[in-house]
């Protein structure tokens, strides 16, 4: 088990009122797995992706990574584990401005300590998300769609063994968006990537071996599909 | 090499907003340049005194009663001055006790015409054979006995060895220069034997077109040196008791005059200092803020790429050092060429003492400054680094939404 989310709640008090976010969530995931939590706007799905990367704190419940407790780990712990272990692609332009695409693509590795190879893997990527042509260029000189695609580059810059993609598709069109979905199958099957991606989008939503539905945030299961489980 | 650290990250950063980094820029080189002006212009003050005080060699100082504030004005301001007193004052200085030595000096006011030289010139005689103040820097520079026909002028003076001097009618050959000491009344005066100063007067009867009107038995003032064990101001209350008719003036009241003066406006220049480096630490302090909250998201994404709590501190402290430093190179150049340029200017109009630093007081006061601004940028920018490092990520990145 590479996963194993425990009974998590995450609430927040607006106004006076409690607003329960995430309400006890429980799921697990294997190594290599590939499954999408589903539902609509608000109903919870980021805020428990951010609960299992450890970027919030559950207010009950825990994480595990492999067997580690994600918040019994100090703070710097956590952080190398986020940079050695996970990736995070968000539903909006995450790039930063001031960087070039391969500078952006190759920024996870300043946090901690990577092999000279990076560089090289860096480019492998940006030809792996057809944007070989674009090292040099800022997010300011590329289309919505180009910066998506340097994004989900990022998030295979330090090999992580979980990517925990929040919407990875949105705005972008249909044909980028399979070439996403086919990148992200590829990482699944030869470097053994766990992918967690939370999508409203039913078509890939059932591109994933599991698919679990979101609602007022609270976990359920939604279908399997056999066709796409590990064997 | 496609290399991406910390402090290339916080330059780039730097260079998105080039207005705001700019008015940063200037704000801690407004703080610089003002702590190093500042600086420079009171150690450049308290070092004339020091030199200045040390050249006058004497204790005590000995005028006419009537003429205390001219000798004061002459001392401290350089201003040329003429006053007499009977040369009999010495032999009653000399015999008060605690008085080692007493030597009679002249001080002549020289007319506009006399000098071709557009300088306010102020001639100092001293007696060779009594002096202490003026002759042992004769005996190290000059190597020889001032002749009668010699004179020794202070540093301002446009003049090189050999040059000719004419006052009252009579030319004088210049046998040195000084070395500056910051006091005009160094700097700027002309010093002969009282011997010369005599025969010029008696010259200029017929050889000038105004005459100087000096008797043989004049003096301006009598220079005295105390005895050990004796304090200058307790021998100058005692002259004043025995002598009639004279005010006797210690070094160090000359010193605390001044003093007085730079004390005022040392606490002038530390209070606007001040203000200026608050309102500099508010203002900085304000702009990090808000480059923290514009930034919200991306240190959320930092932080959910790896990046641990002191790599995001690191990151906005190491743009405020960068920031501090520029703005700490441009204040401290600016500073200087204002202080180079307006240095004369603010002497004379402030009429104090001053004698730029040495060449490695100038330096620490350089080093000084560029730490200062460091210590700035860094102050302004710990409250909102530490509070940039502390922000939850998933909430960083959602508020930045």
């Amino acid at each position: 088990m590479l996963l194993e989310v425990n009974n998590v709640t995450k609430q927040y008090d607006i106004d006076g009122q409690i607003l329960k976010a995430v309400d006890a969530v429980s799921l697990t995931a294997d190594k290599a797995e590939m499954l999408s939590v589903v539902g609509h706007s608000g109903s919870g799905k980021t805020t428990l992706l951010s609960l299992m990367g450890g970027l919030t704190r559950p207010d009950t419940g825990t994480v595990i990574i492999d067997g580690i407790d994600l918040w019994a780990l100090r703070d710097n712990q956590r952080s190398e584990l986020r940079n050695r272990r996970m990736s995070f692609i968000y539903q909006f332009s995450s790039l930063i401005p001031t960087l070039t695409a391969i500078e952006n693509i190759i920024l996870p590795t300043a946090f901690g300590t990577f092999g000279a190879d990076r560089e090289e893997y860096a480019k492998e990527l940006l030809g792996i998300v057809g944007l070989a042509d674009k090292a040099r260029a800022y997010p300011s000189h590329l289309s919505g769609g180009q910066q998506r695609r340097i994004a989900i580059a990022r998030a295979f810059i330090n090999d992580p063994e979980i990517v925990l993609a929040d919407e990875p598709t949105g705005d972008l069109d249909e044909q980028s968006e399979a070439e996403i979905i086919r990148l992200f199958h590829r990482m699944n099957r030869e470097k053994a990537v766990t992918f967690i991606i939370v999508t409203h989008n039913r078509e890939i939503a059932g591109q994933t071996a599991r698919q679990l539905r979101m609602t007022n945030g609270v976990l359920g299961s939604s279908g399997v599909n056999s066709s796409l489980m590990k064997k | 090499m496609t290399k991406i650290g910390i402090p290339g990250l916080a330059f780039r950063n730097l260079r998105r907003k080039v207005v705001r980094t700019v008015i940063l820029l200037f704000t801690v080189a407004v703080v610089t340049g003002t702590l190093l002006g500042a600086t420079a212009f009171i150690t450049g003050m308290q070092n004339a005194l020091k030199i200045g005080t040390y050249r006058l060699g004497a204790d005590v100082l000995v005028v006419p009663e009537k003429n205390e504030a001219q000798a004061k004005s002459a001392l401290l301001a350089g201003e040329p001055t003429s006053f007499y007193m009977d040369r009999g004052v010495v032999e009653k200085v000399k015999h008060v006790e605690g008085v080692k030595r007493a030597s009679p000096q002249l001080f002549l006011k020289p007319t506009s015409f006399t000098c071709c030289y557009n300088v306010d010139a102020f001639l100092v005689a001293f007696d060779p054979a009594s002096d202490f103040t003026i002759s042992p820097w004769l005996e190290k520079r000059l190597k020889k006995p001032l002749a009668d026909s010699e004179v020794i002028v202070g540093s301002s003076l446009p003049v090189v060895a050999g040059d000719t001097l004419p006052f009252f009618g009579t030319p004088f050959t210049v046998a040195g220069t000084m070395e500056p000491t910051g006091m005009k009344f160094f700097d700027q005066s002309v010093f002969m034997t009282m011997n010369s100063a005599y025969l010029m007067a008696e010259n200029s009867k017929t050889k000038s077109m105004q005459s100087l009107e000096l008797e043989r038995d004049r003096i301006s003032a009598v220079l005295v040196q105390v005895r050990e064990g004796f304090t200058p101001q307790r021998i100058a209350i005692r002259i004043e008791h025995d002598v009639e008719g004279v005010k006797a003036i210690a070094s160090d009241e000359v010193i605390s005059t001044v003093r007085r003066q730079l004390s005022g406006l040392l606490k002038g220049i530390i209070g606007i200092s001040a203000i200026v480096w608050i309102l500099a630490l508010l203002m900085m302090g304000f702009a990090f803020y808000m480059i923290v909250n514009e930034r919200q998201r991306e240190l959320g994404l930092l932080r959910a790429m790896g990046a641990k709590r002191r790599q995001i501190f690191g990151l906005i402290m190491t743009e405020a050092v960068f920031l501090s430093f520029a703005g700490g190179i441009v204040g401290i150049a600016v500073g200087s060429g204002l202080l180079y340029f307006f240095k004369g200017i603010i002497i004379r109009e402030l009429k104090l003492p001053y004698l730029l630093p040495s060449y490695g007081v100038l330096f620490e006061l350089v080093v000084g400054s560029l730490l200062f601004a460091m210590i700035t940028g860094i102050l302004s920018s710990l409250l909102p680094a530490a509070g940039a490092s502390r922000m939850d990520p998933y909430e960083a990145v959602r508020k930045g939404e």
